[in-house]
């Protein structure tokens, strides 16, 4: 283990922008920044609870009395941000979900989505009913599909149904692993692997789909914003059922249709996330039951970027923060504001992307791992010692780039937050020059341990439990105990506290994939159905999509508006 | 063959302070003198000579149950006088501040009785009885393990352990519960914020030199660096070695 040179500090142009002075410097001023006026977004804030406190006649959002008694933030310099990698500056305020309508639409896009296979509704309507299925019958039966998701009526009578344009993001399209059958399906309809994916990613994709035909359904915005994850599957169950019987004209009560239920409700069903135990309240589809191999799949970036595993890494790191810490955790779990300060320390002032770009030049520089150009074949034997020796140096490097640079502590000013991003760091190095995503999780555990005894501290009260005794069942996979990092997740024993762990989890998982150049982490029909760039989301621009939502740029669907009467 | 503590690895100064401080044997470095009343106003829980508040009756007087850990176990004064549970909070720069929150932990483990520490990365809080506490606060703020600029005494509102410092050398606190005045550091505020009637002077900050000699946190810009002492990080490396082996495989 032996330092490397970097010329490039990637959180420099940040740290300029962010502080005065020299971002070496050890001091500065403090208590003479004019409290929160020095920042845009709260005195717009205070100006809207004028507004709010006028119209409704009761007090509201009050620092100047309510803050300390009296004393405001902003005693410091109140820090802008910059979404890593986009060049966008946004306020702190910007990146909480209530406030970024991106975030918000990143979530909907996956708890509204199913997959569900067309295979075994054709086996029930071909041998038990003697149907004729033929891509002209597909094409038919996907038009009325589409007419129905949303909340049309295709069978009944003097049926209510919703308005297109409050509904107008839900959709199905299909995928398979068979060309000529895509060949012959309506283009509207088909996600094109061999199109969106690069050939070898393709060729793989498509051999594990095979010839099996797969909907990837999104039931409208606004459906699973008022019910709930689990409404999805049933939801889309509804509409394929009544859209079978009117492709194939079938009898709405013949036996027949309960085996195409049945399908559509479980026996042909992927969801995107498992349901949880009952202590945790949550059906399938909410975030804290999709395992980590699966939100690697989501995210894209490893599509479009497949020669940058790091990237299509960090991208995971900002989507799963964002998600599991600031949606799962921060609110569904905890019903606290504040875990977004904890969350966008990995997606900010690209510091944990210099980190891990640090780390790439190490695993090639020591081991000759050609990181850009993904393969298994470069990949280094996942020794202790190797574990060892990458996550300890990825570590060690980057504490003392927060100490070099004071301002990049300050930037960071919370332990957790810099455990999270020196520990990912080290995970992701460690996971893409062994391709082993156990072995990046052990990674992260050593640099836990180097970092609470090199610093004396590591992160809040419960914080650092898990990682404190992470060592020892990150190589347990005993089914009474454990399992490969793809099949763990936000719910895992050891992993279902604490902030700052979930989405950097995920992402040392994808990234063995990412730098071994797979088809997927986990699921073949997860990592399609993401792929589709109708989706409001881009999920293969995670970051930039949320910096959008900051800057308010992003247009969000499942709206109401036009329900309402204008003001 | 009885145990002998070795209180942790490492060739370094940091290594070897951090040992000094954990070791009950060797006596802390009386710094300075703040006396008795001065403490009890910056921990803010009762006024100076006010009765301590009771959660129960004295032990003598309440009938003990026939227990045999209590036979064993001696009670501390608070406990046997029945106070209130307390606690006092610090957070420490990472400027070579002589004192760090796990540090802090183990320390008062090693060296006092009935306490219940908690250790977060920008503060560390200790529990115990109130006389107690504030016995032990005399060691915590009289000795080696403070310095008036870089060990904050905070209750509450406690950000600035990873700030840079103020000009004139003070770790950032948005409450300003001290101040430097006259080259020495003075409480206006108690722990907890609350505006006090007089100034508690808690004496004159520790040069660079002293910071850099004294502190528990290795510190590759201000202090000494992690990565000099391979010892220490070899060390970790194989706790994490073990521990990871032995949960693939629980064999000895």
């Amino acid at each position: 283990m032996a330092k490397i040179e970097r010329a490039q500090k990637l959180f420099l142009k940040a740290l300029k922008e962010k502080f005065a002075g020299d971002v070496s410097d050890v001091k500065t001023e403090f208590y003479n920044f004019n409290d929160l006026q020095q920042s845009p977004r709260k005195k717009e804030f205070i100006e809207a609870s004028k507004k709010v406190e006028k119209d409704r006649g009761m007090s509201m959002y009050d620092p100047y009395r309510c803050h300390l008694g009296g004393l405001p933030m902003g005693q410091r310099q109140l820090m802008t941000y910059e979404v890593s990698t986009t060049g966008t500056f946004v306020e702190g305020d910007d990146l909480h979900f209530v406030n970024n309508p991106a975030m918000q639409q990143f979530w909907d896009d996956i708890r509204r989505t199913i997959i569900v296979s067309m295979d075994l509704a054709h086996n029930t309507l071909q041998k038990r009913l003697g149907k004729e299925i033929t891509p002209e019958t597909i094409n038919e039966y996907l038009h009325i599909l589409n007419h129905a998701m949303p909340g049309a009526a295709v069978v009944q009578e003097h049926m209510v149904e919703t308005h297109p344009s409050v509904v107008d993001d839900c959709y199905v399209k299909v995928f398979t692993g068979d060309s000529d059958l895509a060949d012959q399906l309506e283009k509207q309809f088909v996600i094109d692997v061999n199109k969106l994916f690069p050939a070898k990613q393709a060729a793989e994709l498509n051999a594990a789909v095979g010839k099996s035909l797969w909907q990837a359904i999104h039931i409208p915005t606004i459906v699973s914003r008022t019910c709930d994850g689990g409404t999805t599957s049933r939801w889309s169950a509804m509409q394929i059922g009544m859209s079978f019987i009117t492709a194939y004209r079938m009898c709405a009560g013949e036996a027949a249709v309960a085996d195409l239920s049945f399908a559509a409700k479980h026996a042909g069903v992927i969801q995107m996330a498992s349901h949880l135990p009952a202590r945790r309240a949550r059906g399938p589809n909410e975030p804290g039951g999709i395992q980590f191999g699966h939100f690697a799949d989501m995210i894209q970036t490893d599509r479009t970027h497949p020669n940058d595993p790091a990237k299509a890494s960090l991208e995971v790191v900002g989507a799963g923060t964002m998600l599991f810490d600031q949606i799962w955790l921060g609110s569904y779990m905890s019903g606290g504001v504040g875990f977004t300060q904890y969350a966008t320390a990995a997606y900010t002032d690209n510091i944990l992307d210099e980190y891990t770009y640090y780390g790439m030049d190490y695993i090639k520089d020591k081991y000759g791992v050609d990181w850009q150009n993904p393969s298994p074949k470069d990949k280094v034997k996942p020794t202790q010692e190797v574990v060892n020796d990458i996550a300890g140096e990825v570590t060690l490097n980057a504490m003392e780039q927060y100490e070099q640079f004071p301002t990049l502590m300050e930037d960071h000013f919370g332990g957790s937050q810099r455990a999270g991003v020196i520990a990912a760091a080290s995970g992701l190095s460690t996971a893409i020059a062994t391709g082993n995503s156990n072995a990046g999780l052990n990674g992260w555990y050593l640099s836990m341990l180097m970092h609470k005894e090199g610093w004396s501290r590591l992160g809040f009260f419960g914080y650092d439990l898990q990682d404190q005794c992470g060592s020892t069942n990150s190589l347990s996979v005993r089914p009474d105990e454990g399992c490969i990092g793809e099949f763990r997740g936000p719910n895992y024993p050891n992993y279902a506290m604490n902030v700052g762990h979930q989405g950097e989890y995920a992402a040392i998982v994808g990234s063995a994939h990412y730098s071994r150049g797979d088809g997927c982490s986990l699921s073949p029909l997860i990592k399609i159905t993401f792929a589709d760039p109708a989706l409001p989301f881009d999920f293969s621009e995670p970051r930039r999509e949320f910096a959008k939502g900051a800057t308010r740029q992003f247009v969000a669907k499942g709206e109401r508006t036009l329900l309402m009467p204008a003001k | 063959m009885a145990y002998t503590p070795q209180y942790g690895p490492g060739s370094s100064v940091v290594a070897e302070n951090r040992r000094k401080q954990m070791n009950p044997s060797i006596s802390l470095q009386k710094m300075r003198d703040v006396t008795d009343e001065d403490i009890v106003l910056i921990l803010g829980h009762r006024a100076p000579g006010q009765a301590y508040p009771t959660a129960h009756p004295p032990l003598a007087e309440q009938g003990e149950p026939d227990c045999p850990i209590r036979k064993i176990v001696t009670p501390t004064p608070g406990a046997a006088a029945g106070d209130r549970v307390r606690y006092i909070q610090f957070a420490d720069s990472m400027f070579n501040a002589p004192c760090q929150p796990y540090q802090r932990t183990y320390t008062e483990a090693y060296r006092f009785r009935g306490i219940d520490p908690g250790t977060l990365s920008g503060r560390q809080i200790v529990e115990c009885r109130e006389r107690d506490l504030e016995k032990y606060s005399q060691e915590l703020i009289n000795t080696n393990l403070f310095d008036p600029a870089l060990t904050g005494i905070r209750g509450a509102t406690v950000h600035g352990h990873s700030l840079r410092l103020a000009e004139d050398g003070m770790m950032f606190d948005m409450l300003q519960r001290c101040k430097l005045e006259g080259g020495v550091v003075n409480y206006v505020k108690n722990q907890i914020g609350e505006p006090l009637d007089k100034k508690v002077n808690v004496g004159k900050p520790q040069d660079a030199a002293w910071l850099k000699a004294n502190t528990t946190m290795f510190h590759s810009l201000v202090g000494t660096s992690y990565r000099s002492d391979e010892e220490y990080v070899e060390y970790i490396k194989r706790i994490h070695s073990l521990r990871t082996k032995y949960g693939f495989m629980p064999v000895e």
